[in-house]
């Protein structure tokens, strides 16, 4: 299932991810300060103590980063001015599977710590820690939450499921979430003893709450009520893209730029539960917004048969790739697929600040074209529509020697790239080699998972 | 990206997590070498007083715990009882034997005994934490790892007999 949505990285600009990386790692250490301050290191001495010690550690760095794994994807507006919802989702991902085998860690070594501790066999070690540890039964179940998580969301299965389903089993993370929490309140050794930890952890839980109830709920609704963002029209593209405009009142406030995303969610069966990221494929007014889906997934074929009036959640906007990425005065933009929805939007926009605008539109056969009639009759835009499967064409017209062909003096433009993942790829390779500096290649997909 | 560079950097940041929190706590294991031991035997020049209060029911628990060292009667040698605490896992009160203001001996009268495990835990427990309280001669002793809330009601136990003798 791909969902291709370009979000431009102007790599300078956008530094502040270092502060972030710096501020999550201090609370980490800080984490790891309350264990410390609450251990005596001549308690440290038998592999028993020294395997509970760890596993405790573990426990309380695991939950920590299961809060941040949550701060990640919270929709925090600073945060995603200074990291990018792109990026964040990026980290997310990669330390969703780390964060779980942590826990793993966790809960194995307080086993063989007790086992140690005990001379116990395995078996009755775990029997141990199930009967005498207080809010474990919850703790279990919610672990095996974590576990369905990060199996759904593994490499392996994560594109043979469907979008919804692991949509699904990730919101399930948050029952984990408060499931875990009591155990470690009234089982974990520093926030028994320590009240200062206790209610500092306490805090931290409820800080992210409150974040996420802000950002990803009462936010999202209230902005509902007042743009009442409906569907007005579908129009099909091509056989299998659908444009979807939507109507609502003082759509100027969302200061949604050309090339940005939102994620949305259709109030009707069988799109309520799930949002989607779907880039804007015309710049908004004040009254109107229109995004452009090709049928990938059981969701973007349903949407073809959406209805006026459906209600609309929109959470956004999202994303870099935007006029503001700019440095040069000649821009190329290469779209593909789908691509062509933000690329469409974000061509008007750079033709409005001027300059000489090219567009490379890569498709597999002409009846794949979408919004042909408006990139003809854009005036100053020069299209180029280079159709044809490499099979058929004998080549590819988007390698190194085709761009060169194309536009010889690539290396003073900026290129804005939006595609499939592996031709934005493979275009960012052949960028590089013909020179163009990585501060002018703006290129990025965007995916949820 | 090239797959093979994401790959290594993914493991690369599982192992980087791993070895950090392994190292946390080696870390703090080594800071362990010279620190405590049971300490020091009563000075001389004890204040006369002679409060011995008895605080509380002190019979009731088996007195478990490995403190059982006796106490040679100096002359103005005290017993106070500590309350009783209730854990989960069943209650702990102590007694300490005094010296003047100097914790002297620290006897357990009740510890957790509602499980094989909390009896066996309570006897590792016990001694580590008797010698902790002679070696700081105050409540403020750090917990025994796998026995938090024993640690715990020991420490009150002791507190409340400090703030009676």
């Amino acid at each position: 299932m791909a969902r291709h949505h370009a979000v431009a990285r102007p790599s300078a600009a956008r530094s502040g991810h270092w502060v972030v990386r710096a501020a999550l790692l201090a609370c980490g250490i800080a984490v790891c300060a309350i264990w410390w301050s609450n251990t005596n290191a001549a308690t440290l001495r038998t592999p028993g103590d020294a395997a509970t010690a760890v596993g405790r550690v573990a426990g309380l760095v695991g939950a920590y980063l299961v809060l941040v794994q949550l701060m990640l994807l919270a929709r925090l507006p600073w945060l995603e001015r200074a990291v990018g919802l792109d990026r964040l989702a990026g980290w997310h991902r990669g330390l969703g599977t780390n964060v779980v085998i942590l826990l793993c860690v966790h809960v194995l070594l307080v086993v063989i710590g007790v086992g140690l501790t005990d001379q116990d066999t395995p078996w009755s070690a775990v029997w141990e820690v199930l009967t005498t540890y207080p809010d474990i039964w919850l703790a279990v179940s919610g672990m095996a939450l974590f576990l369905a998580v990060a199996i759904t969301s593994g490499r392996a299965l994560r594109a043979r499921l469907s979008y919804e389903v692991w949509y699904w089993v990730h919101v399930l993370a948050y029952v984990g979430i408060a499931l875990t929490f009591f155990h470690q309140i009234s089982a974990g050794a520093d926030f028994v003893v320590d009240p200062t930890a206790r209610a500092l952890w306490i805090t931290m839980y409820c800080v992210v709450a409150a974040c996420v109830l802000c950002w990803r709920v009462a936010l999202p609704a209230r902005r509902w009520m007042r743009h009442a963002l409906t569907v007005e029209r579908v129009v099909r593209e091509t056989p299998d893209t659908v444009s979807i405009w939507l109507r609502g009142h003082a759509l100027r406030e969302l200061d949604a730029e050309p090339g940005q995303f939102f994620l949305w969610r259709f109030v009707t069966v069988g799109h309520l539960w799930t949002a989607h990221p779907y880039s804007l494929s015309a710049p908004a007014t004040d009254r109107r917004m229109r995004i452009t889906v090709k049928a990938a997934g059981d969701h973007s074929r349903m949407l073809a048969h959406l209805r006026r009036g459906v209600p609309v959640f929109a959470e956004g906007p999202f994303g870099h790739f935007t006029a503001s990425a700019r440095t040069r005065r000649a821009v190329l933009l290469i779209a593909g697929g789908s691509g062509i929805g933000p690329v469409r939007a974000l061509a008007e926009r750079l033709l409005a600040g001027g300059g000489d605008v090219e567009l490379l539109y890569r498709a597999s056969s002409w009846q794949d074209v979408a919004l042909r009639t408006e990139l003809d009759r854009m005036p100053g835009l020069r299209v180029r529509y280079l159709v044809g499967r490499r099979a058929e064409l004998g080549f590819d017209p988007l390698d190194r020697r085709g761009l060169h062909k194309i536009a010889p003096d690539i290396a003073h433009r900026d290129v804005f790239v939006c595609g499939p993942a592996g031709m934005t790829a493979a275009v960012q390779g052949a960028l590089r080699e013909l020179g163009v500096p990585r501060t002018q290649i703006h290129t990025e997909e965007f995916s949820l998972r | 990206m090239n797959p093979t560079l994401t790959r290594l950097r993914r493991t690369g940041g599982l192992a980087a997590l791993l070895a950090g929190v392994g190292v946390v706590v080696a870390l703090k294991a080594t800071g362990a070498a010279p620190a405590t031991h049971p300490v020091a035997l009563p000075n001389a020049a004890p204040p006369p007083s002679h409060t011995a209060a008895p605080a509380s029911s002190s019979a009731a628990g088996a007195p478990a715990g490995g403190a059982a060292p006796t106490t040679s009667a100096a002359p103005s040698q005290k017993t106070v009882d500590g309350d009783v605490s209730q854990t989960p896992y069943g209650p702990v009160q102590v007694e300490l034997v005094m010296t003047g203001s100097r914790i002297v001996d620290v006897r357990a009268l009740q510890l957790p005994s509602d499980a094989s495990r909390s009896r066996r835990l309570a006897q590792i427990a016990a001694p580590t934490l008797r010698s902790e309280v002679l070696s700081v001669q105050s409540a403020q002793i750090d917990t025994v790892s796998g026995a938090t809330y024993t640690s715990q009601g020991y420490a009150e136990s002791v507190q409340y007999a400090l703030d009676h003798a």
